[in-house]
């Protein structure tokens, strides 16, 4: 019976991902890219990855899309010169790019068969959390200081000159 | 199949349940804060409608729903629309992961008096609360509207600043309990017979800011304000479109994180048995009432803060003290053990 459930979080996900890229208005395209990231965190959810899910909500859907609403939302949309049209040449150059990876990925669902999960966990939390400290420290830090990095820039940016 | 079946009848009943108590609840709870605001302002409150002033909520329930519906002129239609369903939403799913009792055996059945036993229920709690915030941006966005956007944009700065405060307020008990289920949390605290109160109090205090933070309430309720914003985001709404909201921000969220800190400080159920095979309801339905009782006291006593001082307070005070709480507690639970 899961099949209905991962078809209907499938559809949602598709659905929703294919109304950010052809909406027009900014602001209803940023809800279709909200509900599609609510829409990878149900999948989670019913694929077991509980601590993804959550997190997947709370740093995607809430802390990072919240910032792109406040900046969308503030800016007079009927002010800002608009290009209303298809573009053409875009398209024509990123047809083969889609086409390969389509291939590709075609071919490697056709090969390759579902993935199944191995050693279930049953406390996902403390497994993630001991792996991140011990085998995956390093990456994990410097990844850290990258974000620190783009943050100080970011304020460094904003900042006004006196 | 028939295991499956009988999983999602189970959960449609809860579901069912729990949204009807909820809203019946809520809806009584508008009448409740109107009497005692009226005793606390040596008023008498709603008296005419019924014994009591009783049915108030009903014959309120019925003006609001037979009230003309008034879309603003150049708003945006589907989002003003959908910007309820994003303020209730969440809000309903918050009471999805409240354990309101021990595990009860029927028809043969382990039943768990709860929707979902997640093993991150406190991070769903955290989701959720947060979520909330895009029903309140696109409500003031899609009303067109001056005063409805400042609302709802203090009410983002608001939200975003008090939900890192609430994360590391938390963050403690769940060292404590070493979990992140609510089940588990209050069954770590069952155990030890200790409520976290006594270990976390200054986690307490901050969780009570964040919770009226959240939910709007004084002395964090900026985004209504109104004297300066007659009652902004949702001042361009009519009828039962209007009631969602403070239906939404006032009284499922207030309920809700009652009941969310009375799992996390007070112990959820436990307590002594004294009213029979009922006694766990009965003191997890008491304990977050009094919370309850105490928010919507505070709203009638204080005075409301300024706008710039809210988030500074976050920033500068609670986070700092939040972060000095979590180092202490973790150092205090690796050196004496959880």
């Amino acid at each position: 019976m899961e099949w209905i459930i991962l078809g209907v979080l499938g559809f949602w996900l598709v659905a929703s991902a294919l109304g950010a890229v052809f909406v027009r208005n900014p602001v209803h395209s940023i809800l279709f890219f909200l509900s599609s990231v609510i829409a990878i965190s149900a999948l989670f959810l019913s694929l077991g990855a509980e601590l993804l899910a959550g997190l997947q909500l709370i740093i995607y859907a809430v802390a990072i899309v919240v910032f792109y609403v406040l900046v969308i939302t503030t800016i007079p949309w009927e002010k800002v010169k608009r290009f209303e049209g298809i573009y053409k040449r875009e398209l024509a150059l990123s047809l083969p790019v889609l086409l390969v990876s389509l291939l590709a990925m075609g071919y490697m669902v056709y090969k390759g068969g579902l993935a199944e999960p191995v050693n279930l966990v049953k406390d996902n939390v403390r497994d993630l959390g001991k792996t991140l400290f011990t085998s995956y420290l390093f990456p994990f830090e410097v990844a850290s200081v990258i974000l620190l990095v783009a943050m100080i820039g970011a304020i460094l940016l904003g900042r006004k000159e006196e | 199949m028939a295991e499956f079946g009988i999983a999602l009848i189970a959960t449609l009943v809860k579901v069912g349940v729990l949204v009807g108590v909820v809203l019946g609840v809520s809806a009584y709870l508008t009448w409740f804060e109107r009497k005692l605001a009226g005793h606390i302002q040596a008023r008498l409150g709603p008296n005419v409608v019924g014994p009591f002033g009783l049915l108030q909520p009903l014959a309120d329930a019925i003006k609001l729903a037979t009230k003309e519906s008034i879309v603003p002129k150049g708003a945006d239609v589907p989002v003003f629309y959908l910007a309820i369903a994003m303020a209730l939403v969440p809000s309903l799913l918050l009471f999805s992961v409240i354990p309101f009792g021990p595990e009860f055996t029927l028809f043969g059945k382990e039943v768990k008096p709860l929707i979902s036993d997640v093993n991150i229920g406190i991070l769903i709690v955290f989701a959720m609360g947060s979520l909330a915030v895009y029903g309140t941006i696109f409500s003031g966005w899609a009303s067109n509207s001056k005063y409805a956007f400042i609302g709802s944009l203090r009410k983002a700065s608001v939200i975003i600043a008090y939900e890192v405060v609430l994360g590391f307020a938390v963050l403690g008990v769940i060292l404590l309990a070493g979990t992140m289920s609510t089940v588990g949390i209050v069954e770590a605290q069952a155990k030890s017979g200790i409520w976290y109160i006594l270990y976390q109090p200054v986690a307490f205090v901050l969780f009570l800011f964040c919770m009226l933070a959240e939910s709007g309430r004084v002395p964090f309720d900026i985004q209504e304000a109104e004297a300066e914003l007659v009652t902004g985001y949702n001042v361009e709404y009519g009828g039962m479109k209007f009631g969602a909201f403070p239906l939404a921000e006032w009284y499922l969220n207030v309920i809700a994180l009652s009941a969310i800190a009375v799992i996390l400080f007070f112990g959820g159920w436990s307590g002594p048995g004294i009213f029979g095979a009922l006694s766990p309801y009965v003191w997890f339905l008491v304990k977050t009432f009094s919370l309850v009782f105490f928010v919507i006291w505070l709203h009638w006593t204080l005075p409301r803060f300024q706008a710039k001082d809210i988030t500074e307070i976050a920033w500068k005070i609670m986070l700092p003290l939040a972060l000095a709480n979590l180092i202490i507690t973790a150092v205090a639970v690796y050196f004496l053990g959880g």
